[in-house]
């Protein structure tokens, strides 16, 4: 299964549709792609190989950006994922030709696919065989050694009001997703692998999660606002 | 008192106030959305709500970023 499934995942909010164009409105390259690959013979294999090429190219760069924050892992290693990557979404864009409505060149529509399936990988890899924290360990973050006692005392009530929202306000699986997306920082792709789910199912459930939270905070006549703004 | 630390906590566990899109939304608009931004012109306001997604979501975020990064680097060749 692709990383992400448009068939099970679950819109926030209702995306504005995609510009339907007629074919002729396509630019001269992305036209050209189209044809190759719904040819037959080696007119089609050639487009076939020249397209796992680009995907190739677009998964290199993403193991390249991501090669820092991986240094366990060797060369070769990395390679093996790129290639992974780029077979994987070269499957998901023949299977989804016939959605390309020319928004963007083609070059630019496939890039995505490959793209999203190296960082997919090289997050699960990054992973594997660690444990994912499900329970809160995050809220160093929320403090600070230096504040005014004031100050300080303000904090605390708004780490303490946050912990007993999530606590009680929350059904236990929006608790679960939330702290382990939003506290503790478990990569979306991987508790997605974890929980055989989904990264759009998972991001609905932590949206509303965090409506739920919002909107208690609100209740509670904390104004978060000024919180994430004017501090 | 500047709180970066805790403002970015905060904003990590509220996710953004603003309606957004939904993952596999973001991700059928984000070569559009691209294109759009390299070319200097208004994606979020062609795209409501895929920002807002991309303050949300990490894993999108990162995978806009990505794309921007090689699409406008072809484009400066």
């Amino acid at each position: 299964m692709s990383a992400l499934d448009a068939a099970t995942v679950a819109s926030v909010e209702p995306a504005t549709p995609l510009p339907t164009l007629a074919p002729d409105a396509l630019d001269g390259d992305s036209r050209e792609w189209l044809r190759c690959l719904r040819a037959e013979g080696t007119t089609r294999d050639d487009a076939l190989a020249r397209l796992h090429g680009l995907l190739l190219r677009a998964a290199r760069f993403e193991v390249a950006r991501r090669r820092p924050s991986l240094p366990h892992l060797r060369g070769d290693e990395l390679d093996d994922i790129a290639t992974q990557a780029a077979d994987d979404a070269l499957m998901s864009v023949l299977r989804r030709l016939d959605d390309f409505r020319g928004a963007s060149r083609f070059t630019t529509w496939v890039y995505k696919f490959a793209l999203l399936e190296a960082a997919v990988k090289l997050r699960q890899r990054a992973w594997q065989g660690r444990e994912v924290p499900l329970e809160p360990e995050g809220w160093g973050l929320f403090s600070s050694s230096e504040l005014e006692p004031d100050a300080e005392a303000e904090q605390s009530e708004l780490v303490a009001t946050l912990q007993i929202a999530i606590a009680e306000v929350l059904t236990p699986h929006q608790r679960r997703v939330l702290v382990a997306l939003a506290l503790n920082g478990v990569p979306i792709d991987v508790l997605a692998e974890r929980l055989n789910t989904n990264r759009g199912a998972l991001y609905k459930t932590l949206h509303d999660a965090r409506r739920k939270l919002r909107r208690h905070l609100d209740e509670c006549g904390l104004a978060l606002d000024d919180w994430l703004k004017e501090r | 008192m500047e709180r970066p630390d805790l403002k970015q906590a905060l904003g990590r566990l509220l996710g953004p106030a603003e309606p957004e899109v939904g993952c596999d939304a973001c991700f059928a608009q984000l070569d559009r959305y691209v294109e759009l931004e390299l070319a200097g012109e208004d994606a979020d306001g062609a795209i409501p709500g895929l920002r807002a997604h991309l303050d949300g979501c990490p894993a999108c975020r990162e995978e806009h970023d990505s794309l921007r990064a090689l699409v406008g680097g072809e484009q400066a060749l």
